[in-house]
């Protein structure tokens, strides 16, 4: 443990002294181990997992912090070169908005927000290159379905998640080889 | 008489390692179990083992920090964040890649016990007697009737739960209550069993889980975590059996952070009189002598023990007039494989994590067949369903995907292969005098690849994988097939076969040094074939019968 930290701290300082080139403007409001980020990047993916996962009957992303996790992963998960495209990618997203809303993605509805991210869905049934694929270039889809899986990874793993939606347990104590999907939900919901 | 002296000296605690210190005390002998790294204490030490995955910073990952820390590690499944501590520090211990040799190493009381995959399966005579009919390498000098008890015995500690499958090729055992299959499994099952009529089969794996309680075991809880070490010492583990059986004889000494840097050898007996232990916290060189030593430190190792164990009468280590001594190294080749779709069980689920699969035993080149290759395979695998992952490529959004990732995703079933390996005198490790670990002693070079053997019997790994689960009605059936790098098995074996002639291998029919008759190795360096069944077992029951020959032995005065 004292090694990793070590390592840990070592990798804090060398991170530090380097600037981000694709850093937007605006005041560095969170810094992490690799990269500092202000405040509009921060809305940007908390609002994004916040449409990804939102609010309903139930927590959405907001409330479980989705959008700590997806930096934290992006911090110590992402290679540098992949650390920069990202933040390419948050660059073209925000110049996407501006293009078709003509506002930041912050001040889009709720509408307008779920417009945008669906032009990025893709239905099983397309493997192959769309042609939002060809229309959104490498680091803008990147970035976007980074944001995307990491939020969906962080809220299918979150405490929350686990022990209210689903039936995780830590110590099942048996192996049911014949379970009905019927008593799945009804014991989510019991 | 010297506190250093003992009756028997065990060279690490991993599965063969705990079997050994486990059968010397409960026969009399005062033993030290040495172990070249840390104590991991049962339960106490397994610090990851009652935490959600919530509770994991990244999950589970593994962090672009982590990936330059283990550079071999991060090749394949094992590095991740919630066992980190259970693998050996790259940097201190480091070895030389003649070629490419993925080395997954665990350094630590317990080694790779704790980390395991716990399936067991009983060796054929067909595996024994392979050597022999092919001419290949030297003939074992045991068959399956010198195994056999012994089988029955380790299994009935160890606590294998497994079915009597009546497979010809694959020996029934003395097992616990076999687990589950589940509904898509079961049918497969059948499916490949009555199309095959009885040259196939698809068994549920066999497992070192427990099904039924054992003294100071609960059976299985299904959680399918075995990997950070059970609280319920479910699975076998040095720490879960033999260990505490050992400790239980008041004849064991347990001593951690001691790296055994050669066997002292004595000329004039032509025996081995003790062991040189360098201290891994203080530098400091200490002696023990005993009886007889047990090498047990895993196979590349093992061999590195006896090659370092050099003396003017033999410059190239203990247990090299042969010439084979850290030669025909062997592991499984894998990375072959396939998967698909299972359709029309919407409505069905499971519940728990059943920490085992399926098994389809080897079918290749039995019964008279001759395919353009020798030997066989068989495969793991298991049917599921998708969770949440079957989401990420589709990138929906909303109050309703939120909710769709409660249900369960599509049923598939996969299987991989496990190919036995050829032993070539060339693939050998050898000692690099020009790196040092930490400690200044020489490192390991692996110099090991698969041939045209096993090219050739990938192939019909791939295409038989294929065929199965289509005729078991899996659609969208896709191959895979990767690289075969030696290691990724992690079923290291050979460096010290046993054979009939001491001029063409290095152990005899009991695992005993023929140059030095009171050193036994009873881990994977011992084999001198590979066959495809996971091999722990095997060295388990190798281990037994050779300590209780060691300690006849010892009782008519003969070590």
């Amino acid at each position: 443990m004292d090694r990793r930290s070590a390592i840990r701290n070592l990798a804090f300082v060398m991170g530090s002294a380097a600037l981000l080139p694709y850093c937007t403007p605006g005041k560095p409001t969170a810094h992490f181990t690799h990269f500092d980020v202000n405040l509009d990047q921060q809305n940007l993916v908390a609002d994004l997992a916040e449409t990804i996962i939102p609010k309903t009957t139930s927590p959405g992303a907001r409330d479980l912090e989705l959008d700590k996790f997806v930096w934290l992963m992006v911090d110590d998960c992402a290679k540098k070169d992949e650390q920069e495209a990202f933040f390419k990618g948050l660059g073209e997203f925000n110049d996407l908005v501006k293009k078709s809303y003509n506002k930041n993605f912050s001040d889009c509805t709720k509408d307008e927000k779920a417009t945008l991210l669906n032009t990025f869905e893709k239905k099983p049934s397309q493997k192959n290159l769309t042609p939002t694929d060809e229309k959104y270039s490498k680091e803008l889809r990147g970035f976007y379905g980074t944001v995307h899986w990491l939020t969906v990874f962080g809220y299918t793993e979150s405490k929350y998640f686990m022990t209210r939606e689903i039936v995780w347990e830590l110590v099942p104590g048996r192996y049911n080889a014949y379970f009905p999907v019927k008593n799945l939900k009804a014991a989510k919901n019991g | 008489m010297s506190t250093n002296t003992y009756d028997a000296i065990v060279i690490g605690s991993g599965i063969s390692g705990g079997w050994a210190a486990k059968e010397l005390t409960q026969k009399g002998l005062k033993t030290i179990l040495l172990e070249r790294g840390r104590d991991i204490e049962h339960v106490k030490d397994y610090v990851n083992a009652t935490k959600g995955p919530w509770e994991f910073p990244h999950r589970g990952g593994r962090t672009v920090q982590m990936e330059k820390d283990y550079p071999v590690l991060k090749r394949d499944y094992p590095l991740n964040e919630t066992n980190l501590d259970y693998w050996v520090d790259e940097k201190e211990s480091p070895y030389t890649e003649v070629k490419r040799f993925d080395w997954f190493r665990g350094y630590h009381v317990g080694g790779r016990s704790l980390m395991w995959g716990r399936q067991s399966y009983r060796w054929h005579d067909t595996d024994f007697e392979a050597n022999l009919k092919d001419g290949i390498g030297v003939d074992w000098p045991i068959r399956y009737k010198d195994l056999a008890p012994w089988y029955d015995y380790v299994e009935g500690f160890a606590g294998i739960s497994g079915n009597h499958d009546n497979v010809p090729i694959l020996p029934n055992g003395n097992f616990m209550p076999p687990m589950d299959m589940n509904c898509v499994e079961k049918d497969v099952a059948a499916r490949i069993n009555s199309h095959y009529k009885g040259s196939r089969y698809m068994i549920i794996g066999r497992t070192a889980n427990i099904t039924k309680p054992l003294p100071g075991r609960t059976n299985c809880q299904y959680r399918n975590k075995c990997w950070l070490g059970c609280p319920f010492g479910a699975y076998f583990s040095t720490q879960s059996s033999t260990l505490p059986a050992a400790r239980a004889t008041g004849n064991l000494t347990l001593r951690p952070w001691s790296i055994v840097t050669r066997i002292l050898y004595d000329k004039d007996t032509k025996k081995a009189k003790g062991v040189e232990v360098l201290d891994a916290q203080n530098n400091q060189t200490y002696q023990y002598f005993a009886k007889i030593v047990f090498v047990n430190a895993s196979t590349l190792n093992s061999a590195w023990v006896l090659m370092n164990s050099a003396t003017d009468i033999w410059p190239d280590g203990l247990g090299s007039s042969s010439g084979e001594l850290g030669h025909n190294l062997m592991d499984h080749h894998l990375g072959v494989g396939a998967g698909g779709l299972v359709e029309g069980y919407d409505d069905k689920y499971y519940f728990g994590r059943r920490a085992n699969g399926i098994y389809i035993p080897r079918f290749r080149n039995l019964n008279g067949e001759k395919r353009d290759y020798i030997r066989g395979f068989g495969y793991q695998g298991g049917a599921g369903r998708e969770e949440w992952g079957r989401a990420i490529p589709e990138f929906s959004i909303g109050g309703d995907f939120k909710d769709a990732l409660t249900e369960p995703g599509a049923w598939n079933m996969g299987i991989g292969g496990f190919g036995e390996t050829l032993p070539y005198h060339e693939n050998r490790a050898f000692l690099d005098k020009t790196k040092k670990d930490k400690w200044g002693l020489p490192v390991l070079a692996i110099d090991a690849t698969i041939k045209e053997n096993e090219k050739k019997m990938r192939v019909d790994m791939a295409n038989d994988a294929k065929e199965m689960l289509e005729l078991a009605g899996v659609k969208n059936v896709q191959v895979y097939t990767s690289e075969a790098v030696l290691g990724r098995g992690i079923h290291e074996m050979g460096t010290a076969r046993m054979g009939r002639d001491p001029k063409t291998s290095v152990l005899n029919e009991w695992n005993q040094v023929w140059d030095a008759k009171n050193v036994f190795v009873t881990d994977g360096a011992a084999m001198a074939s590979t066959a495809c069944q996971n091999p722990s077992l095997t060295y388990m029951a190798m281990t037994a019968r050779a300590a209780n020959h060691a300690v006849e032995e010892l009782k008519k005065g003969n070590l």
